[in-house]
C-alpha cells in the first residue's frame, strides 16, 4: 500500500509534530517521509480531504462482536469492517459470547479469524469460567495464546471473593482485571436510570447508587490485593468522585466511560424508544459533565464505543422486552467529539481512543515517525455529517444516530499495509 | 365540538388541560345519556373495536365494554390466555393479525410500560392505552378526577393524598399527572418501600404519616395493595401495613373535617381501607365505577371523531 497524504495536521501528544500541518509519504505500509510539500515522482495514489487531521490509529476497548453464538447480529469480519469504517485500528474483543471465550482456544479463534485484517483485534479473555461469576477461568492459559485483558464485560462480578481472587492471581503474570460495577441486586432488573424519567414512565429504575457502590468495593479490593484494576462503563458523578479519590490515595486504577454516555441523557427514554436502552443506562446531564470533567482531569483514562449488536426482533418490542446496547463503532467518535469539542484539547481526548486504552493493555504504542509501520486514522474533527441506515456496515442497525446530525467525520485508516 | 390534541390515548401525560375538560364536558353529556330510559346511541356505528387485554381485568375491561356497547360499536374481545401469544407470537403480529379484520380501535391493557406508545408508533389504528404496566392508566384518572369534580366543583387549589403503593401503581402516575394539570396539590403517603424514589420531581411532596395526611386532604384516594406485582416484600405483613396505612372509621372520624375516601378498586376489604369506611357516606368508590362508563364513552367518541 503506497500513499501520498496531503496536508494533514498532526494530532498526537506524543509527537514534536503535534498540531504541525504536513505530508506524509507511505510506501508498502511504512511511512518513510514526513515533511512538507512532499513531492510524488512515483505517482503514488494521493489523499486529501478538507479539513485533514490524522491521529495514530484508534483503538476500542469494548467491541462486542457476537462471534461465537450469535453471528445474524454480527461476526468478526462484519464487526472489524464497521471498526474500520468507524477510524478503530485496533479493537478489544469482549469474551461473553456462546459460548464465552474462557479457553485457550476461544483466544486462538479470534486470532486464527482475525489474521491479516485492516484492525488489529485482541482478545479478552473471561474472568470467570464461561462468564458464570463462580470459578476464575485459566487465565494464564489464555494469557500465553494472546488475551489481552480478563473480564466477563457485562456480566459484573456480583462475589467479592471472585474478584479478590482473580486481582490476587492475575499478579503472576501481570494480567489486567476488568470489571463493569454493577450491583444486580440493587439493579433488580431494572431498565433506565433511576430519576425523574423512570419516574414519569413507570419503568424500573437502576439507581446510580448499583454503580457506585460496586466501585467503592472495587477500589477497596485492588487496594487489599495491591493489584491493578480498570473499571468500565462509568456512568455517574459519584463515580467519578470515588475513582479520583482512589487515584490521589495512588491505588492503581483505570476506567473507561462510553462515547455515548458523553452525548446522551436519560430523557432520550421521554418516549419509550429503546434504541437509547443501554448498559449501563443513559443518566442525567449533570453525571455528563462529570464524566467530561473526568476526562479532562485524568480520572477517566478511555473512551470506548461499547459497540453492542442486537437484531431488530430484540429492538421492536416492547420497552421491558428490548436488549440493552446499540452499536456505535461508526459513530463513537463523532458521538463522543461532538459532546467534548470545544470543551477539551482535541489532543488530549485523542489520547483517550488512542495511547491510553494501549497503555492501559501493556499494548506497544503508535508513534508518527519515519521508518515505523503506518497505523493511522484520518479524521476531521470539524465536518458535520449523519449516519444513513444503508451505510451502516454492521449486520445489526441498533443505533439512535440514524439522521442526526454529528460532528467529526472519519475518513479513513491505514494499517498493516492496508488502507481503507 | 373542538377536537382532542392526540389521536391517541396513551396517558394522561400526552394531554393537554383542554384535553381533559373537553373529555369532562362530553362525559357530562354521556352521563346524562346513560341514564335515559334508552341508553344507547348510534354515535359509533360502523366502528369495530378491539379489546385486547394481556393482563387479567374485571371491572376496566367490562367498563370499557358497556362503553362500546352503549356507542353501539362493534366489539372484539381477547385476552393472552386464550391467544397465540403464549405461543410467543410478538405484539405487532398479534396486533396486526387482528387489525387485518379492519378493527378501528383498540383498547389494550398491557403488564409492559409503555406498550400502548410501542403499538401506536407500528399499527394503524387508534390506541386507547386501558393500563400498561407502572406506567399510566389514563382513564382510571380521568374518572377518578371527574367524579372529585362532581364532589367537589372545579379542583383548582384542592388537596388531594394518594395513598400506599404508589412505586407499583399506574393509577397514582395517571393521576398525579391529571391532577396537576387541574391545578390540584398532590400528596402521596405511604411507606417509603412503596415509593419511587425521584416522586417528588413530579412536584408532589410526600408523607409517611396517614393521620397527618388525611388532615391535609380534601379528598383521600386510597390504593389497593397490589401483592401480584411485588417482586420482594417491601412490608412485613398485610396486617402491619394495614396498621401504618390503613383506613377505618375511627380514623375517619376522628379527622378535622370530613374527606370524601375514593379507591380505584378492586379493595382489599380491611386492608387499605375497613369496609364501613367504603360503604360510608363518605366513600365515592360506586360513583367512580358509575363515571367511568360515561369517561371511557367520551373518549372512545372522541378519538373515533379524530382522522
Amino acid at each position: 500500500m503506497n500513499a501520498l497524504i496531503k496536508s494533514a495536521k498532526i494530532i498526537d501528544s506524543n509527537s514534536k509534530l503535534n498540531g504541525k500541518t504536513v505530508d506524509i509519504l507511505i510506501e508498502k505500509g511504512i511511512i518513510i517521509k514526513i515533511g512538507s510539500k512532499l513531492k510524488n515522482p512515483k505517482n503514488i495514489q494521493e489523499i486529501s480531504f478538507p479539513d485533514l487531521h490524522i491521529s495514530a490509529g484508534w483503538f476500542d476497548m469494548r467491541a462486542n462482536f457476537c462471534d461465537p453464538g450469535h453471528e445474524y447480529k454480527e461476526d468478526l469480519n462484519s464487526g472489524l469492517k464497521a471498526a474500520a469504517k468507524g477510524g478503530f485500528t485496533g479493537v478489544m474483543v469482549m469474551p461473553d459470547t456462546t459460548p464465552s471465550t474462557s479457553t485457550k482456544s476461544g483466544i486462538e479463534y479470534i486470532i486464527n479469524k482475525t489474521k491479516a485484517n485492516i484492525v488489529d483485534a485482541y482478545p479478552a479473555g473471561s474472568l470467570s469460567h464461561n462468564c458464570e461469576g463462580k470459578e476464575i477461568a485459566e487465565m494464564y492459559d489464555m494469557h500465553t495464546a494472546g488475551a489481552i485483558a480478563f473480564t466477563d464485560n457485562k456480566k459484573s462480578v456480583s462475589k467479592s471473593s471472585l474478584l479478590n481472587k482473580a486481582l490476587l492471581y492475575s499478579q503472576s503474570f501481570k494480567g489486567l482485571i476488568i470489571n463493569f460495577p454493577n450491583d444486580k441486586e440493587l439493579n433488580n432488573n431494572g431498565q433506565i436510570n433511576e430519576g425523574v424519567v423512570s419516574t414519569e414512565l413507570g419503568l424500573k429504575g437502576i439507581p446510580a447508587l448499583a454503580e457506585e457502590l460496586i466501585v467503592s468495593r472495587d477500589i477497596f479490593l485492588a487496594e487489599y490485593c495491591n493489584s491493578k484494576i480498570h473499571l468500565s462503563n462509568i456512568t455517574t458523578k459519584k463515580s467519578v468522585e470515588l475513582i479520583k479519590a482512589a487515584k490521589k490515595k495512588g491505588i492503581n486504577i483505570t476506567a473507561d466511560v462510553n462515547s455515548y454516555h458523553l452525548l446522551l441523557d436519560e430523557t432520550e427514554l421521554l418516549n419509550f424508544d429503546n434504541h437509547y436502552k443501554v448498559n449501563p443506562p443513559l443518566r442525567t446531564k449533570g453525571d455528563i459533565k462529570a464524566l467530561i470533567a473526568g476526562l479532562k482531569d485524568g480520572t477517566i483514562d478511555a473512551i470506548c464505543s461499547d459497540h453492542t449488536p442486537e437484531d431488530i426482533e430484540n429492538k421492536q418490542c416492547e420497552f421491558d422486552h428490548a436488549a440493552f446496547g446499540m452499536i456505535n463503532l461508526q459513530t463513537s467518535f463523532s458521538a463522543a467529539n461532538t459532546a467534548i469539542n470545544g470543551k477539551m484539547e482535541l489532543v488530549d481526548y485523542i489520547a483517550k481512543i488512542t495511547s491510553s486504552p494501549r497503555e492501559i493493555l501493556g499494548l506497544e504504542q503508535i508513534e508518527i515517525k519515519e521508518g515505523t509501520k503506518a497505523n493511522l486514522t484520518l479524521f476531521s474533527p470539524n465536518e458535520k455529517w449523519s449516519l444513513k441506515k444503508e451505510e451502516i456496515i454492521s449486520k445489526s442497525k441498533n443505533t439512535p444516530f440514524i439522521d442526526k446530525e454529528l460532528t467529526g467525520k472519519v475518513y479513513g485508516i491505514i494499517n498493516n499495509n492496508q488502507l481503507v | 365540538m373542538s377536537k382532542l390534541s392526540v389521536n391517541h390515548l396513551l396517558g394522561i401525560r400526552y394531554l393537554t388541560s383542554e384535553d381533559i375538560k373537553l373529555i369532562f364536558e362530553t362525559a357530562d353529556h354521556f352521563k346524562e345519556v346513560i341514564n335515559r330510559p334508552i341508553k344507547k346511541v348510534p354515535s359509533l356505528r360502523d366502528i369495530t373495536i378491539a379489546n385486547l387485554f394481556f393482563e387479567n381485568s374485571t371491572r376496566t375491561k367490562l367498563s370499557f365494554e358497556i362503553a362500546e356497547k352503549r356507542l353501539s360499536a362493534d366489539i372484539l374481545n381477547f385476552s393472552s390466555s386464550n391467544s397465540s401469544v403464549t405461543k410467543g407470537e410478538t405484539l405487532i403480529d398479534t396486533v396486526n393479525n387482528i387489525l387485518s379484520m379492519k378493527v378501528d380501535m383498540v383498547v389494550m391493557r398491557h403488564p409492559n410500560p409503555g406498550a400502548a406508545d410501542f403499538l401506536s408508533k407500528h399499527v394503524d389504528a387508534k390506541i386507547v392505552n386501558a393500563g400498561d404496566g407502572a406506567h399510566e392508566h389514563p382513564t382510571q384518572a380521568l374518572l377518578d378526577a371527574f367524579s372529585m369534580r362532581e364532589k367537589h366543583g372545579d379542583l383548582k387549589g384542592k388537596n388531594v393524598v394518594i395513598v400506599g403503593d404508589i412505586l407499583h401503581s399506574r393509577v397514582a402516575l395517571s393521576n398525579i399527572f391529571c391532577l396537576k394539570k387541574l391545578g390540584a396539590n398532590v400528596r402521596v403517603c405511604g411507606p417509603l418501600t412503596l415509593m419511587p424514589k425521584h416522586i417528588g420531581s413530579l412536584g408532589v411532596e410526600v408523607m409517611t404519616d396517614l393521620k397527618e395526611a388525611l388532615n391535609w386532604c380534601d379528598v383521600a384516594m386510597m390504593l389497593r395493595i397490589q401483592l401480584e406485582r411485588q417482586d420482594a416484600k417491601n412490608f412485613p405483613s398485610l396486617r402491619e401495613y394495614s396498621m401504618l396505612y390503613g383506613l377505618d372509621k375511627e380514623l375517619l372520624d376522628s379527622l378535622d373535617k370530613k374527606i370524601t375516601v375514593m379507591h380505584p378498586g378492586p379493595i382489599n376489604r380491611g386492608v387499605e381501607i375497613t369496609s364501613d369506611v367504603a360503604d360510608s357516606k363518605q366513600s365515592i368508590i360506586l360513583e367512580q365505577v358509575e363515571n367511568g362508563v360515561a369517561i371511557r364513552m367520551a373518549v372512545l367518541y372522541l378519538l373515533a371523531g379524530k382522522n
